[in-house]
């Protein structure tokens, strides 16, 4: 297949399921972004006004961390179950079955922009965030896309060998989260824990986002950004192999 | 490259999978085991399972080869590989052109659109190559005579539907190489002798078709070829009288 096959399949596929998500509706499109809103509004009610943690302008702090947050692990929460979801499909006849996790990536890639927007337009006002740092968002959403894509198509093969994935991978998370420095800065942490952070890729990916939705551009903002792509080159490189190993086992145990 | 008369190659081709005596379907029971048995889990000897042994195999333009054999012998696998699902581990297969294979036929995307996007996105997915698709879309809609059930929910058909609108989609389009796995079943009488015959102008129009089939009359009607395959090697390839022949009296 050419890209531009590639992209017919995937595009048509991820219409078809905003399509199927929303049924063209306001509302349907409300009840996605609802959640990140909801889980931004509570956390930040909790860290901030109860616990009081003393961070300055806090809200964009938070912002900046839980968005990237929710986006990787919903997305990979969603994507794991696609081949499994999709047996008979990819059994029926030949399609490249990276095209179905690329469609359900794209698919919450839209809702997570939409939010994103949503969310930045008043804190643009509040906050008077510099235009020069946003323009910048494109750079770490490309990595963080591409690693979440990979990680899913490596999870989503697992998942089909093991079944009970998706159901660890939510545990994972939820422990994860008290891990990334996401509700708090990794300065908060004391120095000899700091390498549990070094070694989580996804901290890794949420860094850059965050420079530039809290204001913070300095020199280590490349570096961040640099790690960042690592991560997605890696999650990417171990994807392809995964799949070139393991695609006959995959069709066979579907 | 291939010789132009020649459709697909195989050479020596074969597939094995690995075999493990406890099945273990979740990361759980694997972990269990591993704690258990630490040894027999990452060391242990896998049993082998041969599915295609070493097998070669030509196939030329206007050929219609039947494949038969007992289940479990290696035919939906060979078709796999000729489609490009299955890697063989050893041999190489060459095809030359389009290759589109059909394995099951009242397979549906998203159950919760309606027949005619799911006809659209079907088509998308098995004629990638097309760019504009209402055409071959609308004329396979009019063949399914599904009516006004067209444009609704697809979870809502009967198996039965499902498969008129699967089997008149992927019925459309000739191919250079094409490969039918048992897809006669699923629809109700009146559809089937319909679909037969518009599989038989497909077939006609195609460069060279394979024919999976348990009915020795369907393969006796459409090929001029038969390959009887048995444990994942070649028992037979050549005429259909006296491949049929063969495959009936070895039972």
């Amino acid at each position: 297949m050419t890209i531009q096959e590639w992209w017919w399949q995937v595009y048509e596929l991820t219409l078809a399921s905003l399509k199927s998500r929303y049924r063209k509706t306001l509302t349907g499109m409300l009840w996605v972004v609802a959640n990140p809103l909801l889980m931004f509004g509570v956390q930040s009610l909790v860290f901030k006004k109860f616990l009081r943690l003393d961070v300055p302008d806090y809200y964009l702090f938070l912002l900046g961390g839980l968005l990237p947050w929710i986006f990787i692990t919903q997305t990979i929460q969603m994507s794991t179950p696609t081949f499994v979801n999709y047996t008979q499909l990819m059994k029926s006849f030949k399609i490249h079955p990276h095209v179905l996790i690329y469609s359900q990536i794209l698919d919450n890639f839209v809702n997570f922009i939409i939010t994103f927007v949503i969310v930045l337009i008043p804190a643009y006002f509040f906050y008077g965030m510099s235009f020069t740092h946003l323009i910048l968002i494109p750079l770490p959403l490309l990595s963080l896309i591409i690693a979440v894509t990979a990680i899913s198509a490596i999870l989503s093969t697992l998942n089909v060998f093991f079944r009970d994935i998706n159901f660890i991978l939510g545990f994972c998370f939820s422990l994860l989260f008290f891990l990334t420095p996401i509700f708090y800065p990794i300065e908060f942490m004391p120095a000899e824990y700091r390498w549990m952070v070094n070694l989580n890729p996804l901290y890794h990916l949420i860094t850059p986002m965050r420079d530039i939705v809290y204001g913070k551009i300095e020199n280590d903002f490349f570096v961040h950004l640099g790690k960042s792509y690592t991560v997605a080159l890696g999650s990417s490189l171990i994807s392809i192999g995964y799949w070139k190993l393991k695609r006959n086992d995959l069709y066979a145990r579907l | 490259m291939l010789d132009s008369n020649l459709v697909a190659k195989g050479e020596n081709v074969s597939l094995h999978f690995e075999l493990q005596h406890y099945f273990q379907n979740s990361l759980r029971d694997k972990f269990i085991s591993a704690v258990r048995n630490p040894i027999d889990t990452f060391f242990g000897e896998k049993e082998i399972l041969k599915i295609l042994d070493g097998i070669s195999f030509e196939i030329k333009k206007g050929d219609r080869l039947g494949i038969i054999g007992v289940n479990g012998t290696g035919k939906t696998t060979l078709c796999r590989c000729l489609v490009g699902m299955y890697k063989p581990q050893k041999g190489k297969i060459e095809v030359n052109g389009t290759v589109r294979g059909i394995f099951d036929t009242s397979t549906g995307i998203m159950p919760e659109l309606t027949g005619r996007e799911n006809a659209y996105l079907l088509a998308r997915l098995f004629y990638p190559k097309l760019r504009d698709l209402t055409s071959i879309v609308e004329e396979a809609l009019e063949f399914s005579e599904l009516g006004h059930f067209a444009d609704i929910q697809f979870k809502q058909y009967s198996k039965g539907m499902q498969s008129r609108l699967a089997l008149s989609i992927i019925s459309s389009v000739p191919a250079d190489l094409l490969m039918l796995d048992e897809v006669f079943d699923g629809a109700d009488v009146f559809f089937q002798t319909k679909i037969a015959e518009r599989m038989k102008n497909l077939i006609q129009k195609s460069g060279a078709v394979v024919f999976v089939s348990h009915s020795a009359k369907q393969v006796e009607k459409l090929c001029n070829r038969v390959m009887i395959l048995d444990k994942g090697k070649i028992l037979f390839d050549g005429p259909v009288d006296q491949g049929l022949k063969i495959y009936l009296n070895s039972r």
